[in-house]
């Protein structure tokens, strides 16, 4: 006997089979596109519609389900109590093309009610504020150097418009500085909450944009030390004069080492902000007074051999 | 003017020419492009140093483009500038579903979505096309843009899952520099060919230089024996120019 299938396209439920390969459906998730997207992404036994509960009734015992996607099998294995398999790739296939194409306006609210839920959850993720905030704080940071660069070559003679438009700049550039301020403020926080023994290490600021580079704190636990020495750096590798640091040479006590000495200093906290974010990203422990204790022999014995 | 292919025009200004889509939506520009009335048809400037697509027709791709009232896969979209292009090209009959896995460029993407009626924007990972197999119904086509090293075999499982049959069209932007330095960048095409030409009928494969470097153009339909007629309609010429500045 052939199996029947249960299939979600989108907003919508259909079943196909078991006696022909016309669908049975549509049966809407919702009316509401978000609704009708939430349950699509995390479908609960309630989130089924009556209409398809009672369709599936009809469906003969005898008869293999096969669900697709994941979420609606595991709900309708839960309302049934028969076992609901996963289709293979060709029967998916052959399910989704005899399959009705959804009306267009339907489709495209869904589809973009969808689009939000995700992007949305996907932001909402603790390492995506880490990342978005490391890249604004990055970018304020370079337009309050800007702006005061620009500053301290402007001048104005006293009483006139230019004098009064300093005025005004000046009031813009403390509140831009305010803003740089708090920005730093919450970044560190989440920084140490986050990647404590990264932050440890290199400090929490040089931690997120580490892992804004990286682009997740995953990823960066995977790399290797010498990749993460080389982050964030913009010379093109070559054998005669590469590139010694990318975003490393911001990290804490870097500026304690002689300038001579820094392309060593990156490569020894490279090693160290690797073995920190590994504890970060894996096992959690906290690792930082060892590792801020070696990295600190470290400055002094670069400080001594001149 | 001329048509290469219905909703793709030709235009030649002085000694260059240029390649236009009908749009679909409405302005503001997309990405900064050009936008003109061609007869009474409303066209976004197609650039061949931003879109591999157009530089491909540039360096005479004789193969399938997307064409009017297709549906059509797109992976790897990014924020949309070929994709809105390609959502040009199969019209508003036509449906482009893109999927972007990253979540910046997405968000570029969504709201492109929101001006271009038939655009289908999934926030999933072409490596899994099974996150997203209940949402896109049978396509005529894929087009796979993707700089990874592992970009035909996540457009070989997507084709498995969702072109439409015998006859069903890939085309693939090859970035040969993602993939490895084993080998060069013609060997890497020579091994995407001999690697697709075992389910695919290909067309011949066109380098997408001097717009893109180590980039080439690879194609055909489903099928090892499908027929692959060749594009109706006049060709622009088969020559390189140099890339026109990019905007700032």
């Amino acid at each position: 006997m052939r199996p029947t299938l249960i299939i979600g396209s989108g907003p919508v439920l259909f079943t196909i089979g078991p006696e022909s390969a016309r669908p049975l459906g549509p049966f809407p998730l919702d009316v509401d596109p978000r609704v009708a997207a939430v349950r699509f992404e995390a479908m609960d036994t309630s989130d089924v519609p009556t209409r398809f509960l009672t369709a599936l009734g009809a469906v003969p015992a005898t008869s293999r389900l096969l669900a697709s996607p994941r979420q609606l099998a595991v709900a309708v294995e839960r309302l049934t109590g028969r076992p609901v398999e996963d289709p293979t790739l060709e029967e998916l296939r052959r399910g989704r093309a005899a399959l009705p194409l959804p009306d267009a306006v339907v489709e495209r609210r869904f589809f973009l009610a969808l689009a939000h839920f995700r992007l949305e959850r996907a932001l909402r993720a603790p390492e995506e504020v880490l990342i978005t905030l490391a890249r604004e704080e990055e970018r304020v940071e370079r337009s309050v150097g800007r702006e005061a660069r620009a500053a301290d070559s402007f001048v104005a003679v006293p009483d006139s418009p230019l004098d009064r438009h300093l005025a005004a700049w000046a009031a813009a550039r403390e509140a831009l500085g305010d803003l740089e301020t708090a920005l730093r403020k919450t970044l560190e926080s989440e920084a140490k909450l986050r990647v404590p023994n990264l932050s440890a290490v290199v400090g929490p600021r040089v931690a997120a944009r580490l892992v804004a580079a990286a682009g997740g704190i995953t990823p960066l636990a995977r790399m290797p030390a010498p990749k993460i020495q080389l982050l964030g750096s913009r010379r093109r590798p070559s054998p005669e004069r590469g590139p010694r640091y990318g975003v490393l040479y911001r990290a804490d006590r870097m500026a304690d080492v002689p300038i001579g000495r820094r392309g060593a200093f990156a490569r020894t906290l490279a090693a160290l902000a690797a073995i920190a974010i590994r504890a970060d990203a894996h096992t959690q422990r906290d690792l930082s007074a060892l590792l801020v204790a070696r990295r600190d022999r470290r400055v002094e014995a670069l400080r001594r051999r001149r | 003017m001329s048509e290469v292919s219905p909703r793709l025009l030709a235009t030649t200004r002085g000694e260059r020419e240029e390649l236009w889509t009908e749009t679909v939506g409405d302005p503001p520009p997309v990405y900064g492009e050009r936008w003109t009335e061609v007869g009474d048809r409303r066209c976004r400037l197609f650039e061949p140093g931003r879109s591999k697509l157009a530089a491909a027709v540039v360096r005479g791709w004789t193969g399938d483009l997307p064409s009017d009232g297709e549906r059509w896969l797109y992976l790897g979209a990014a924020s949309g500038t070929t994709a809105s292009h390609v959502a040009d090209l199969v019209g508003p009959a036509g449906r482009l579903y893109a999927v972007e896995r990253s979540v910046r460029p997405f968000g570029r993407l969504l709201a492109l979505a929101e001006r271009w009626p038939n655009l289908r924007p999934i926030l999933s990972d072409a490596r899994d096309p099974l996150g997203y197999a209940n949402l896109v119904p049978p396509v005529e086509g894929i087009y796979c843009d993707i700089a990874q090293a592992d970009q035909l075999e996540i457009l070989a499982r997507n084709a498995e899952l969702f072109l439409r049959g015998e006859g069903a069209r890939i085309l693939i932007a090859l970035k040969t520099a993602s993939m490895g330095r084993h080998r060069s960048a013609t060997g890497h095409r020579e091994a995407a060919e001999s690697f697709l030409s075992e389910e695919y009928a290909l067309y011949p494969a066109v380098s997408l230089e001097p717009f893109h470097r180590a980039h080439f153009m690879v194609g055909g339909r489903w099928g090892r024996s499908a027929r692959l007629p060749a594009r109706e309609g006049p060709r622009t010429r088969p020559r390189g120019r140099r890339p026109e500045r990019r905007a700032r």
